[in-house]
């Protein structure tokens, strides 16, 4: 999977491992060459499974092909086909995303109307581009069609607010395709709270009507997705639900404060339930911002000699835009890195053991990094795992072992419940 | 082959400080738009992130001066928002752009997620056989910004994501 040379990752790593060796030839960048090609191995091997993007959102996008490889700076696009290839990313979940509207029956039939149109945009988009592509509906399908050199496709819902309030949507999203449902989003929904809804707690967690839903997709074999809830959610899913759990996106809280994370008790009954944490890419749940005072200096003496906005012609506007553009490319936010991922990482195995973390970037839905902004990078994970001792077998369920385990119990509780009638 | 090195890792250290402005929150709004022919009204809402609309009108995400939705909201600020807006959205129906003038405006949620709501709304007697948006809000500002549009017309629902890139799209009916 790690052919293609002109990677720019990749070729960073040479380039700067070569650079270096011209000027020192020490033994210890002959031992990070070895390292490098040693992950990159690893990677290639093991199935790699990212649990969540918002790439439906692209798909939406008029002329967007996903055939293309299209450039992250242009529009911040982080996923297609060819980036998969070129990062060795096995399979994915797209995520129909639709945001949280009005809770009445025009808000949910116009839900369901906007999920189903981003449902049948991934479905075709498998259909189209079904050479490099397979649409995966069972956990061994990553598998299978890994070994046929193709990408896996799997189908999320986030937010459970296009199941308005018929039960009987679940079945339908479930034979659309779809294999796990997040519950809720930043807005309190009618089957859960938000962890960001700034009215706070509507349900005291899982609604009655919520615990319908977990049910429903306990029987039916959806995977409960805990994340964007508020810690109650948390606490109520692994009540309710008769099968694992996963959270597709979401960090660890001691490492990061931030009420998107999970607290160590979340991770331990995480492991206690089975269930997975799968680690986001997104740079706020990664890492405290750090202060960036020559920007903030810079930015705010510029504002000072400022003329009053309603008195500037439209060149003026535009030349102070560029001037303002020129500060925050001389001054850039320090980002968030691999390492950060890979601390929260160590944290959560501390806390809940190997058996119990993941991956899920949420690319293109906010997610992407320095050394992961796209998916063409994620070999990057693999990199900084291996040069903190991480063993072939451990990256291989933080990498979809863990994910593919909990997708297997899932069905198999739906295929009892289902039996026992 | 030193020199070739160099100048490869000047390219990449060169995509450095995108990357890095990148590493922010989703860039995001949403419109929704709205039409029954039997009500002959058309509805247009935007909700936008309210340190975006301060950024892009007056420079500063969190500048109290235009004070939208408070008691003390400036004499000027409808007027710099709708400056901004029409050069940067538009509605045509039927390939006539419609004059937006602001009905209403409200704010939701809090801190950096506070969103202002813009609401417009517009007559259309003739049918309806086109609608074109154009959506590029705040791609002035962010490269990596995105505009969800939602279409509910005559009872069909349909999603668009438009940007810098791909900044108008029309639907015909």
């Amino acid at each position: 999977m790690f052919h293609k040379l002109h990677h720019i990752s990749y070729l960073f790593f040479l380039c700067a491992f070569l650079m270096v060796s011209c000027n020192a030839g020490s033994e210890s960048d002959s031992a990070e060459e070895e390292l490098v090609q040693r992950a990159l191995e690893i990677h290639d091997r093991v199935l790699t499974v990212d649990t969540h993007a918002d790439t439906p959102l692209r798909m939406i996008q008029p002329g967007f092909d996903m055939a293309e490889r299209h450039d992250p700076k242009e529009t911040g696009s982080k996923v297609d086909y060819p980036r998969m290839k070129e990062g060795g990313l096995d399979a994915i979940f797209f995520a129909a995303f639709v945001a949280q509207d009005i809770r009445d029956d025009d808000g949910n039939t116009r839900a369901k109307a906007l999920c189903l149109q981003m449902i049948d945009s991934i479905v075709s988009s498998t259909q189209k581009n079904a050479d490099i592509v397979g649409l995966a509906l069972n956990p061994d399908d990553a598998y299978a069609i890994e070994k046929e050199g193709k990408r896996a496709i799997y189908i999320g819902i986030e937010n459970g607010y296009p199941i308005g309030s018929d039960i009987s949507n679940v079945a339908e999203y479930y034979e659309k395709g779809v294999r796990y449902i997040t519950l809720v989003h930043s807005s309190n929904n009618d089957l859960a709270d938000s962890a960001t809804d700034p009215d706070g707690t509507e349900h005291g967690g899982i609604s009655e009507f919520g615990a319908e839903v977990v049910k429903e997709m306990n029987r039916l074999g959806i995977m409960v997705d805990v994340s964007h809830g508020n810690d109650s959610v948390f606490y109520d899913a692994i009540e309710l639900s008769k099968a694992p759990i996963i959270a597709s996106h979401s960090n660890a809280r001691a490492v990061t404060k931030h009420d998107r994370n999970m607290t160590d008790e979340m991770l331990q009954l995480m492991a206690k339930n089975g269930g997975v944490v799968q680690l986001t890419m997104l740079a706020d749940y990664l890492r405290t911002a750090p202060p960036n005072p020559e920007r903030d200096s810079a930015v705010a003496a510029l504002r000072a000699s400022m003329k009053p906005v309603s008195e500037m012609t439209p060149e003026e506007r535009t030349a102070l835009r560029e001037s303002f553009q020129a500060l925050n490319e001389k001054y850039p936010a320090p980002p968030a890195t691999v390492k950060h991922v890979a601390d929260h990482i160590d944290h959560i195995v501390k806390v809940a053991g190997i058996d119990h973390v993941g991956i899920g970037c949420d690319f293109d839905g906010g997610g992407g990094i320095e050394g992961v902004f796209d998916a063409s990078e994620v070999m990057n994970i693999t990199i900084e795992l291996v040069r903190r001792g991480y063993t072939e077998e451990q990256i291989e369920k933080i990498w979809g072992g863990n994910l593919i385990r909990v997708f297997k119990e899932v069905q198999a509780v739906a295929s009892e419940i289902q039996a026992a009638g | 082959m030193y020199s070739i090195l160099y100048v490869m890792i000047l390219l990449v250290e060169a995509a450095t400080p995108a990357a890095s402005a990148s590493s922010h929150p989703l860039r995001l709004s949403l419109c929704e738009i709205e039409y029954t022919s039997k009500q002959q009204l058309m509805t247009i809402n935007l909700k936008l992130f309210l340190t975006d609309v301060n950024e892009a009108l007056v420079f500063d995400p969190y500048s109290k001066e235009l004070a939208f939705c408070q008691p003390n909201e400036s004499a000027k600020a409808d007027q710099l928002l709708l400056d901004y807006l029409n050069k940067f959205f538009y509605v045509k129906t039927n390939g006539k752009k419609v004059e937006l003038k602001i009905q209403r405006k409200k704010l939701s949620g809090e801190g950096d997620n506070t969103a202002l709501w813009v609401y417009f709304e517009h007559k259309q007697g003739q049918s309806l056989t086109s609608l074109e948006i154009k959506n590029a809000v705040f791609t002035d500002l962010f490269f990596d910004q995105n505009n969800i549009v939602y279409a509910h017309i005559n009872g069909k629902s349909k999603s668009l994501m438009l940007n810098k890139k791909t900044s108008a799209h029309q639907l015909t009916f």
